[in-house]
Parts: C-alpha cells; sequence; structure tokens
C-alpha cells in the first residue's frame, strides 16, 4: 500500500534537484494537496539537499489503488517543477512500491541511501518531515508507525555499528579546501551569503581558524545578529558587490530561486581585486552562484555535491561497516513487511475473538440470571475475568497461526474460512468500516491487542535493485509481494 | 678517488632525497617521516654537492665560476641551498620533489657534458657567469614552483580530492614564492645579459651558438619581465604567470643547454 516517489542524488544532479527544492510551508502545502487527492491517504515529504522523495499510502492495498497514488504524487512534483520554472524531472524520479518503499525509508534514515554514508544529519531530516507531516494532517497510522520504525531503525544502525565514527563534515571539508588555497586564514575574509545551518557551522570553522567574518543577508536584522554571534560585522544586501571584493571565502546558502552572485558580479570583483583568488562555497539548493564563475581564472567553486563528493571519498573505510548497517536493515524491514500483512487479518481476528467471547458471555449470562443468580458482586467479576482467560486460551494457537500464515497464499484460504465456519462475513465487514481512511488520524493498534506484535522470520528481502521509473512499475504484474 | 667518492655519494644522497620526497606526495597519509627525512637528506646531498665542486676545483685548479663544467651544477646547488633556506618560511615543502630530481640531473650532466678543466678568463666574465648562475638557481626555483602551482590549481578547479598530490602547498604559497624568486632572479638575468652583451661585443666572434644564446637570453627577459610588469599592472597572477615563468625556465634552460653543449664541443665558453 505504501509508495515512494522522488529523485536523489544517485539519479539526479544538482541541477536538476534544485527544480523540486522545497521547504518549510511548501511541505505543508504539497503534502496537504496531495492528501486531497482521491489516491491518497496519508503523505510525508523527505526533502533534502540531496532528495526530494514523497512517501504515500493509496485507499487501499490493491495493485491499481498503489499505482493511483503513485501518479498522484508524480503529478504533484511536476507541478511543483513546474511552479519553480522548470520541466523534465520525470526521467529522474525513481519509484519502490510496498517492501521496498519501506526498506528505502529505512535506508534513507539510516544514511546508507546518503552521499556522506553515516552522515548525521538525515535522522533529524526525517524526523522533521514526520513533524510537518503530523501538522499538516497528511500522516496516518501506516506511515507514522513506518517512519518511527525508520527512526528506530536509523538509531540502532548509529548505535550498533560504527558508521556515524570519525565522521568528516561538508563544513570542514570547506575549510581545508580554503587551507589548500590560501594556506593559514587568519587575516583572510569570510564572507556569509545568507544563513543555513550548515553555512553557519563552515562559518564558525572558518572563525576559529582565524579568519574575519562578513555577513551579507536580505534580512539586516539576521545579519547583524549573525554577525553578533561571530564576532563579524554585517553588510546591507545592497554591498554584495562591494562585499565581494574585499572577501576570500564566499559561503552563499540563501533559499533564493536564481543565482543570487553571477558570472559578470565576479567577473567585476576579479577585476577589483586584482587577480586575488576567490573561494566559492556554494551549499544553497537552488544554487546560490552561477557554476560558470568557476572558469574564471582564480576562482574556485564548489557546491554540495562537490563537497559531499569529496566527504564520501575520504570515508571509503565505512563500506564494512555499511554492510553491518545493511543486513540490520534489511531485516528491520521484514519485520515491518510482516506486521504490514497482519493488518489484513487484524479484522477477522478481532471478529472471531468479539464472536467467540460473546458466545461464552451470553451462556454465563443466563445462568446467573438462573441457578447462579445468588453470587456476589466478586464472584461475577471472578466469572468475567475466567471468560477472558477461556477466550484468550482457545484463541490463542489459532490466532497466532492465523498470523503466521498472513504472508502465506494459503493465509487466504484460511480466513475464508473462519469467515464462513463462524459466519464473520457481516462483523468483518463492520470492523473494516470502522477503520475508514481518516488522514488526520495518528493512532497506533491500541486497545485490539492484535496487530501489534511484529512477527519474525517472513519471506527472504526481495534483490535489490528494485528503483524502476514510475511508467516501468505501472507495467509491472506483480509489485514487490 | 676521494673526489669520485663525493660526487657519486651526491648522486646517491641527491636520489635517496628525490624518492622520499615522492614518497611523501604519493601517500596520502602516514607517510610523515618521508616528509621530515627528504630535506634532510636533500640538506646532505648539498653539502656533499659544495664539497665535490670545491675539491674538483681544487684539482682541476680552476675557480668554479669560470668553468663550464660546474656552472650547471652549481646552479643546481644554490637552488637547492635557496630552496632549504625558504621552505618553511614560503611553506613550500613540496617543491623538494621537483628540486632534488632536477638538481640530480644537473650534477650528472655536468659531469658527462662539460669539460672539467676549461677556465674561462677574466674577472668580468666570472660577474657575468655568477649572476647568471644565481639567476638560473632562482629561475629553476620559479619554474618548479609554477609546475607545482599548475598540478594543485587544476585539481582545485576539477574538484578532486587530494590523492596522488594532496601534500602540495597552498596555491596562494606557491603563487608567492613563484613571484618572489622571479622577482629576486630578474635583476640578475639583466646584469647578466648586460655583462654577457658587452663581453660578445668585445670579442666579436659572431657564432651561430652564441647568437642563439644571445636570441634565448633575450627571450627569457622579455618573458619574465612580462610575467612581472602585468602581475604589477594588471594583477595577471596564477595559472597565466605559472604559464609565463615556465615558458622564461625553459628559454633559460636552452641558454644553459647550449652553453654546455658549446663546452663540450671545445668552444671558448662565453656566456651571454
Amino acid at each position: 500500500m505504501i509508495v515512494v516517489v522522488g529523485l536523489s542524488h544517485r539519479e539526479a544532479p544538482l541541477e536538476i534537484r534544485e527544480r523540486l527544492a522545497v521547504e518549510g510551508d511548501g511541505v505543508a502545502g504539497l503534502l496537504r494537496a496531495l492528501v486531497r487527492s482521491p489516491a491518497i491517504r496519508e503523505a510525508l515529504c523527505v526533502s533534502t539537499c540531496n532528495r526530494i522523495e514523497v512517501y504515500a499510502v493509496g485507499q487501499q492495498d490493491s495493485d491499481e489503488h498503489v499505482f493511483a497514488a503513485a501518479e498522484a504524487v508524480q503529478t504533484a512534483l511536476v507541478e511543483l517543477a513546474g511552479r519553480n520554472g522548470s520541466q523534465g524531472v520525470v526521467p529522474y524520479l525513481r519509484t519502490h512500491v510496498r517492501r521496498d518503499a519501506v526498506l528505502h525509508l529505512f535506508r534513507v534514515a539510516s544514511s546508507l541511501d546518503s552521499l556522506v554514508i553515516g552522515e548525521p544529519q538525515i535522522l533529524g531530516q526525517v524526523r522533521d518531515a514526520l513533524e510537518t507531516a503530523k501538522a499538516a494532517g497528511s500522516i496516518g497510522k501506516y506511515l507514522d508507525r513506518a517512519t518511527n520504525r525508520a527512526l528506530h531503525v536509523a538509531k540502532r544502525v548509529r548505535s550498533e555499528t560504527a558508521i556515524g565514527e570519525g565522521q568528516v563534515s561538508v563544513a570542514s571539508v570547506a575549510v581545508d579546501l580554503a587551507r589548500q588555497i590560501f594556506g593559514e586564514l587568519s587575516g583572510r575574509t569570510a564572507l556569509l551569503v545568507g544563513a543555513g545551518e550548515m553555512a553557519e557551522g563552515a562559518a564558525k570553522l572558518l572563525v576559529k581558524a582565524g579568519a574575519k567574518l562578513l555577513v551579507v543577508n536580505r534580512s539586516p536584522e539576521r545579519a547583524r545578529q549573525l554577525a553578533l554571534d561571530f564576532g563579524g560585522a554585517s553588510r546591507p544586501w545592497e554591498e554584495l558587490d562591494a562585499a565581494l571584493v574585499q572577501a576570500d571565502v564566499v559561503i552563499a546558502s540563501t533559499s533564493a530561486k536564481g543565482f543570487v552572485v553571477t558570472r559578470a558580479m565576479v567577473g567585476k570583483a576579479m577585476k577589483a581585486r586584482r587577480g586575488r583568488s576567490l573561494f566559492f562555497i556554494d551549499i544553497a539548493v537552488p544554487r546560490d552562484v552561477d557554476p560558470a564563475v568557476n572558469d574564471i581564472d582564480n576562482v574556485y567553486l564548489y557546491d554540495i555535491d562537490n563537497l559531499s563528493n569529496i566527504v564520501a571519498e575520504s570515508m571509503q573505510g565505512r563500506r564494512a561497516e555499511a554492510e553491518r548497517a545493511e543486513s540490520l536493515v534489511q531485516h528491520e524491514a521484514n519485520v515491518f513487511e510482516t506486521w504490514t500483512e497482519t493488518l489484513g487479518v487484524t479484522a477477522t481476528i478481532v471478529a472471531l475473538r468479539a464472536k467467540v467471547r460473546a458466545s461464552l458471555a451470553a451462556e454465563v449470562e443466563r445462568t446467573l440470571t438462573g441457578r447462579l443468580k445468588h453470587l456476589t458482586e466478586s464472584d461475577r467479576k471472578a466469572l468475567e475475568t475466567m471468560i477472558d482467560a477461556a477466550v484468550n486460551k482457545l484463541l490463542h494457537t489459532p490466532t497466532s497461526r492465523i498470523k503466521a500464515l498472513a504472508s502465506d497464499p494459503r493465509g487466504d484460504d484460511l480466513v475464508k474460512a473462519l469467515h464462513h465456519l463462524f459466519d464473520l462475513t457481516e462483523a468483518v465487514r463492520e470492523i473494516d468500516a470502522a477503520k475508514a481512511p481518516d488522514a488526520s488520524r495518528n493512532e497506533d493498534d491500541k486497545g485490539t491487542g492484535q496487530a501489534a506484535p511484529l512477527g519474525q522470520g517472513s519471506s527472504p528481502p526481495a534483490a535489490s535493485g528494485d528503483i524502476v521509473p514510475l511508467t516501468s512499475a505501472r507495467e509491472r504484474e506483480t509489485m514487490g509481494r | 678517488m676521494g673526489v669520485e667518492f663525493v660526487f657519486y655519494a651526491t648522486v646517491v644522497a641527491y636520489a635517496g632525497a628525490t624518492a622520499l620526497f615522492f614518497h611523501y606526495l604519493a601517500k596520502p597519509a602516514g607517510r610523515a617521516t618521508a616528509g621530515r627525512v627528504g630535506p634532510r637528506v636533500l640538506g646532505l646531498a648539498a653539502v656533499l654537492h659544495a664539497t665535490y665542486v670545491c675539491l674538483a676545483s681544487i684539482i682541476a685548479n680552476v675557480c668554479p665560476v669560470k668553468s663550464i663544467h660546474f656552472v650547471a651544477s652549481i646552479a643546481a646547488l644554490l637552488a637547492t641551498g635557496l630552496y632549504l633556506a625558504m621552505r618553511r618560511r614560503w611553506n613550500i615543502d613540496a617543491l623538494g620533489a621537483f628540486v632534488a630530481p632536477v638538481a640530480l640531473t644537473f650534477v650528472l650532466g655536468s659531469r658527462f657534458v662539460g669539460v672539467a678543466d676549461q677556465g674561462i678568463g677574466g674577472g668580468f666574465l666570472a660577474l657575468h657567469v655568477t649572476v647568471n648562475v644565481l639567476g638560473d638557481a632562482l629561475f629553476f626555483l620559479a619554474g618548479g614552483t609554477a609546475v607545482l602551482y599548475l598540478v594543485e590549481e587544476r585539481r582545485l578547479k576539477q574538484k578532486r580530492a587530494p590523492s596522488v598530490f594532496g601534500k602540495l602547498p597552498p596555491l596562494d604559497a606557491l603563487d608567492r614564492a613563484e613571484h618572489r624568486f622571479l622577482l629576486t632572479g630578474f635583476p640578475l638575468l639583466t646584469l647578466g645579459i648586460i655583462t654577457g652583451t658587452a663581453w660578445a661585443h668585445r670579442i666579436e666572434t659572431g657564432s651561430p651558438a652564441e647568437l642563439a644564446r644571445a636570441i634565448f637570453a633575450f627571450c627569457t627577459w622579455v618573458l619574465f619581465a612580462g610575467v612581472l610588469v602585468l602581475r604589477a599592472l594588471l594583477g595577471w597572477r596564477g595559472r597565466r604567470a605559472a604559464y609565463g615563468t615556465i615558458a622564461g625556465f625553459l628559454f633559460a634552460i636552452a641558454v644553459l643547454v647550449v652553453y654546455l653543449v658549446r663546452g663540450s664541443l671545445g668552444g671558448s665558453g662565453v656566456a651571454t
């Protein structure tokens, strides 16, 4: 029932990713629009500088509904790219369905799909995505459980493997590069254009290395505050050109849709600088600095992909840990899949228990109003407890077997047989109706006590390489079951 | 026999220093020892080299700067000495990977190309040779620095992680060092050209080799002058300055080669 449609650094270069860049209110708006679609019951969007992926749950579990949900998400993403003034993102979109989608979410949260394997930021970004979806009212039982499970898996990966040890950050690589150009950084000037978390990290390291800080921001208050925090100076946005002449290292991280530093601006600044080297660190998505500035003599431009690639290259030794983490994530995905499959037999189990308990309770009640009407209140309560215990004992084995066969083709026959033998069809229909789709609902399995245990040892994980374009996915006869 | 021993010890020391510097550069991490030992071995090579030049000139009974045989050798020795003196102050440690092999080549070259006992007469000519040799040493360092600059600049432009050349000095340090070597060498080159021109007028041999040497020397001067002037006036630094410096260095080498070849052919050894 779950599907994920999106793109990441793996298949889409930065110039494609920036067409789909969306954050804050934009993400909430996208999610609200998605759950208004008749095809989608729940939606969650993970939007970072390296990926934008929308996880969605269709109205029902059939292939038809899953495809409809995937198509609705794809349409929404294409519209988003269109609003950003760009087309042509469709060839880069990738789709995963059902178990593969869950596995993908687990891998993303565990930073196994990150450009820099083991980087810690993604965990917070997935958590933020969940909070945004909750605030937008687009999260429901399934995605809430899947995302929380993903966060749990990510924490396990970080605590049970050494994947996050010896971390090299993008900010520290940026400062190392500045040293490779300028040598000692004391006395150099770092210019902060805009302010993101990563940019502030790099600025902090540069200041620590002795650089002076200049801040240029569209919001003068924000510029002043940042300058104050780092002991630097602020300049109005209009003085960006002059600041480029003064600076040695420029860290750009605005949320502007277009280039804020153009080739012409840098060409002019380089004349005034008399050829002194200028190093740009562009960590904004969409990018802030025109890539053509790298062609100018003595100008060096590194964007987020360039920096991340260097970080990734420097951490090749993490492969063995990544493999350990991978098997852990696969196991967790299997466990989750089993839970998902038991969801299909939950209504039958609930109906069966209710029927058996109701029958026993009715017989006891008749006796209590007849021959045993002299029993005290405490005796009656003891009898009630005995009925519950009898129901649990009687149905323990059948319940376990139904759950165990949930992922087996024979499970359907068993469920049908139960419906027939105990006349459960109507009761199951009522229970399903009571679980009617409600995107704003965010509850777990409390109360039923049926679906909560996560099963073990389901079928082995599907082979990797399941990333397929949506159009191909539609043509698949089976969808990863 | 003793001189021979010192000569071969010099060659071995230069070769060892070369290997250590390349080892230091080729390994991205964990080869700090090679980085520490390399300059020391190069220093030992320079001491042996100086000893060899002194002993050999005493035996040949000729002032080193008046001998074609020693000119290239002394240029390499001076370059090595300058590098060792400035490597820390100018942060150009990795330049040793250029200095050591080229010094080795010059030592071997002067041994087998030049004629050991060919003296050059006159104090005026000795001055001419001395400034040229000093200038060549500086241009040799400037050329090496420019090569390293281009390697590092290319890597940074292409956004490759530091690997084989991971320990190259910072770009700005290389650019500054190249400019300083050039700035110091240029007056010496100018003086060398003036004294050489005056001497050429005096002897008026007009051989094709002398003509070629004069042309190459003037080309060197024009190129270096252009690099310095354009840097001062238009801010041409970095890659453009490096290309200009390398071109000038190649012309300076051409002058030296013509000088050595002519010497080996038994000419008068007049340098321009």
